[in-house]
Formats: structure tokens, sequence, C-alpha cells
């Protein structure tokens, strides 16, 4: 399979420019809202002698109060991959902190969205398959129950049952607290733990959609003409379902992996909070408590690029599932 | 009867002045009135004041239908008067966001060239950022935020689904019969937009503003938990935040926990099972 030039070149483009828009709100909105970031600095390191700001005035480029000339340096910096300094953690950079914790994050939301995908992949399938069944009316209604509860809610009385009154699970982190001398699989089924009421709650709240949306993509294929040949050749209703329509539909509900993404890191920003998991939610949860604005910055581009990247990783898979797409 | 009405292919489906609301739609309609009659009687409704204080932590007795907070607020009283924070955010937000969602999926589904492109284009890009990510960085570097910025932030980020919808409904309403026969009367375009068009997409228009709603309310509580918010206005997602950071979970005091999630997840469930309910009409209606 080869991807044809034109079609790389639109992608990565609109990957790029959307890294730049969303660089250009974070350098604008902050600047919009009022207020001096180095004065902030200063005054909140208590060493607001006037040389300490003048100092830091310099080191984040403010003493120029052009805001164009400020723009350029703050691309500059961030094609460097320099964030800026954290107010609460000075003088680390953010960049640290934030790449610490980003792992975390892409863990939750990917094994989240491969796990809803899935469940409402089939969910949808066979509601479809057999429309108006069972399945079809207790998966709907369920989803779009699951839909309408906030995602923290959810998250706190998941720990709430089965952290505090059962026990089963941990109340939250990531890891257990003593990771010294775990052997590697103790350390994993340790993560595992950790891991499953955070996902649980993503995963319950996101399957609506794409339940929804293989259901709708499946009625409409089942409609198709090439099913009813298919059918009158006496192909068995399992190839017909999978091989057949199954396959169609998926394509389409894809892009719709790619575009609720945006949805689960949201909502995973709110989870971590509940379980004290150490991603960028909990880090960007942390920094507006203690007004720490370059974090706040530095997080929000973090989980902007971070789902930028994985909608062009989508954007260069989907042709490998459906070659048409390089074709046009 | 308008002039060139002859020239229809086909009556232009009206799905919603079509009949009533089916079951569903009406469940919804009923817990939306519901959450509507406790926020406005809030005063009567609710046997205290949101903040008077009482012993704290107790659970539900009879003087105290939830218990109190670890303030000892009544938590009955604070679920009642919270009731007016989701609905005055979630619904004006929404509305603000359902009128420039209509509005720029009508005209970019309508106007063909470069404008309209350029405008889908922004809204796809604006799609891939996270919404609740941009919230939180222009909420806090708000000074202070109260319901009336939880309004226009919620509000102006929240319409792009929307838009898309709106669009391509446009776009195939458009090519419709009714649609050239306006334009060989003679009818300008914004005319035929927003006199012809519009009325043929209104049930897309009501079932995207109520999922609208729904997110919105969802928003809403979600930026009170991060704090986000005013913590002085009592609201369903404040009162979490406070049950979150004050370790009710630790306490188990689920009465604290339990109703204003409830509240929050059936109010937004009234929203969907009308949207729901309206869409399934509008799709049924163009079948048959």
């Amino acid at each position: 399979m080869r991807y044809s030039a034109r079609y790389l070149a639109k992608r990565v483009g609109f990957a790029l420019l959307t890294i730049y828009l969303a660089a250009t709100a974070d350098f604008l909105l902050p600047r919009l809202m009022g207020g001096n970031p180095a004065q902030a600095l200063a005054s909140s390191t208590g060493l607001a002698s006037p040389a300490t700001v003048a100092a830091i005035t310099k080191q984040f480029g403010l003493s120029n109060p052009n805001w164009g000339y400020q723009y350029g340096l703050y691309l500059w910096q961030l094609v460097h991959g320099n964030l800026g300094i954290s107010y609460e953690y000075y003088p680390s950079p953010v960049s640290t902190i934030l790449l610490r914790a980003l792992p975390y994050t892409v863990a939750l939301v990917l094994s989240a969205t491969v796990i809803s995908f899935a469940v409402g992949w089939t969910l949808g399938m066979i509601g479809a398959w057999r429309r108006g069944g069972w399945v079809d009316q207790v998966g709907v209604s369920i989803a779009f129950g699951f839909y309408a509860v906030p995602y923290f809610w959810l998250a706190m009385m998941l720990v709430f049952v089965f952290a505090f009154l059962l026990g089963w699970f941990p109340m939250g982190h990531a890891l257990p607290s003593s990771i010294t001398g775990l052997t590697p699989w103790q350390w994993i089924a340790g993560a595992v733990r950790h891991g499953i009421l955070p996902v649980t709650s993503l995963v319950l709240t996101s399957t609506a959609g794409h339940l929804l949306l293989m259901r709708n993509n499946m009625l409409t294929v089942l409609s198709d003409d090439y099913m009813q040949l298919a059918r009158a050749k006496g192909l068995k209703p399992f190839s017909l379902m999978f091989r057949y329509a199954a396959r169609a539909a998926m394509l389409p509900s894809f892009t719709g992996l790619m575009l609720s993404l945006g949805n689960v890191v949201g909502g995973a920003v709110v989870t971590e909070i509940v379980f004290s998991y150490p991603g960028i939610g909990l880090a960007t949860y942390n920094a507006i408590l203690s007004h720490d604005y370059p974090m706040i910055q530095g997080a929000f581009l973090m989980l902007a690029v971070a789902v930028v990247a994985a909608n062009l990783l989508a954007d260069l898979i989907y042709p490998l599932l459906d070659p048409r797409v390089t074709l046009q | 009867m308008r002039p060139w009405a002859h020239m229809r292919e086909e009556p232009p489906p009206t799905g919603l002045g079509r009949g009533w609301l089916g079951g569903k739609g009406w469940a919804g309609v009923g817990i939306i009135a519901a959450f509507t009659l406790m926020a406005v009687f809030a005063h009567g409704l609710a046997h205290y004041s949101p903040t008077a204080t009482f012993a704290a932590w107790q659970p539900p007795s009879t003087a105290h239908w939830l218990g109190t907070d670890d303030y000892g607020q009544d938590v009955f009283s604070q679920v009642v008067y919270g009731s007016r924070a989701s609905l005055v955010v979630g619904g004006l937000a929404g509305l603000l966001s359902g009128v420039i969602g209509t509005a720029v999926g009508l005209v970019a589904g309508y106007v063909r060239g470069i404008g309209s492109e350029i405008l889908m284009r922004f809204v796809d890009l604006m799609l891939v950022i996270p919404a609740l990510a941009l919230m939180i960085i222009i909420g806090a570097f708000l000074p202070s935020v109260g319901q009336g910025a939880q309004i226009l932030i919620i509000g102006a980020l929240s319409w792009l689904w929307m838009a898309r919808s709106i669009r391509s409904q446009v776009m195939s309403e458009r090519e419709r019969g009714y649609v050239a026969a306006a334009r060989i009367v003679g009818l300008s375009d914004g005319e035929i937009m927003l006199r012809e068009v519009l009325p043929n997409v209104v049930p897309i228009v009501i079932a995207n503003l109520v999922m609208v709603i729904t997110a919105a309310i969802l928003v809403q509580a979600s930026l009170n938990f991060l704090g986000i918010g005013n913590p002085a206005t009592v609201s369903w997602g404040s009162m979490l935040s406070l049950a979150f950071t004050d370790d009710a979970i630790l306490q188990g005091a689920w009465w604290w926990i339990v109703p204003p999630g409830i509240c929050i997840a059936l109010f937004a469930y009234g929203f969907v099972l009308l949207g729901n309910d309206v869409l399934d009409r509008y799709a049924r209606g163009r079948e048959g």
C-alpha cells in the first residue's frame, strides 16, 4: 500500500495547522484575559524584588511589550520544545513535568478508546443486525443513560462502591505506593489494578457514541443492493454480517473514532482528578488551584498536540483499511 | 398558499407539525418540566436556606432528608437550589451555541464558495482540539468566572458538531425542488435560507439543540468540579467538587455524593430523550 503524495501532504498540513492554531490560542487567550505573568510569577515565588521581576520578565521574553515580538519569541521557544517554567515547581521546566505525566494520560485514553470502540461496535453491529431486538433496545437505552452521566460523578461512584465499600480496587494513584523490589509482572499487575476503575468510567460514558454510529452505518449498509445480492447468492448469515456488512460499516465509524478522541481526553482530564491519577489532567487541576499559568498553558498545548498526533496516525492507517481514499 | 406551491415535487416534510411527541419525548419533557419547577419554586420546596448550617456529616433523617455536608449545610436544600445553576447556564449556553451552530450550518451548507469551505475547515480544526481543555485555559485566566462567563465560554465552544450536522442536512435540502422553485420565483438567498430551508430543518435543529444543551449541562458541572466557576453559587457541580475535595467518599457520606449526580444525569437524560424522539420522528417522516 502506497500513500499518494497529495493525501499525505493534506493530512500532515492539516495536523500542523491545527497545532499552530492551538499554539496561537494558547498565546493569545491569557493576554486577552489580562494580567501580567511575570509579576504574578515574581510575587508567587516570594522573591518580588524589582531585580527578580526584571530578570523573570526578560526570561519570559516580556521585556518588549510588543505582542508581535512576544509571539515570535513564543513560537521560537515552542519549536525548541520550551513550554516555559512552572510557577509551582519553579524552576522546573513545564515540559519536564508534563512529559512525565503524559504516558499516564495516553495509556488511560488509549485503552478506554480501544475498549469502548470494541464494545460499541459489537453492540451496534448486533443491534442493527437484529433491529429492535433485545440487544438493540437494551444496548441503546443503557448507552444513552450513561451518556447523560457526568464523567467525574461516575468516577466518584466507582471509587465509592468498588474501592471504598468493597475494597476490590485501590482508591487512587496509578501504581502501588512502593514500586521498589517489584518484579515486572507485579508492576504490570499493579498498574492494571490501578487502571481498571478509571478506564471503566471512561468506557461507560463514551461507548454510546460508537454504538450509535456503528448501528446507523450498519443499517445503511444492510439496505444496500449488494447485500441483497449476497443474500440471494445464499451466503451464510455469519459471513454476510462480518465479511460484508460490518466491514463496510466500520469505515465511516473509524472517522468517528478520531473525532471522539477530543471528548475522551476531556473526560480523562476530569477522571484523573477523581482517581489522583498522575496524568496531564491532574497536573492541570493542581495548576488551576495554584495559579500555575505556564503549566495550564503547557498542559493544553500538550493535550492538543497529542490528540492531533493521534488523529494523524489514524489518518495514515485509514488508507490501509480503505484504499479508495488515496485514489481521489 | 404561496404562488409556487404547485411546483413542489413533494410536500416539504414538516417533522414537528405532524403528530405529537412519542412517549419517550413526553417523558423527556416531563423531566425537564419537573426540574424547571424545582428551580422556580426552590424557595418553597427547600426546607432551609442552602447556606444555613447545622450539625455536620449527618446521614438522612426526617429533619434533613438528604443529610448534611461537612459544613452542616442541608444537602436537600442545596440540591433544590442547585437546579437553578444547571437550568440557567445549561439552557442559555445551549441556546447561544444553538444560534451560532444553526447560523454557521445554514450559511455553510447553502452558500457555495471558498468562504464556506474555509469556515468548515476551521470547524474541523476546532473539532480536533479538546474543547474542555480550551475552556479550562480560558476560565483559568479570567480574573473570576461567574455564571455569565460560564455561559459565554460554553456557548462559544459547543456549536461545532451542530454546525456540521445542520450543514450536511442543508446541503441535501438545497438540491430539493422547492428551493429551485423559490429561486425561480426570485427570492433572495437570505430569504430562501431563512423562510424556506430553515423551517424544513427545524427538527434537526431541535434535536441538535437538545444535544447541545445536554452537553452544556455536563460541561458546566465539569467546570464547577474543576473549580472554574463561582464556588459561592450553589450548583450540582460545585456540590460534588466540595464533596470530592472534603473527602465525602472516605466519610462514607453517600447522601452528599449520590443526589447531585443523579440530578445532573436525570436532567441531561430528559434532554436526550426529547432529542432522540424528535430525531426518530423526523427520520421516520422522511422514510415514509
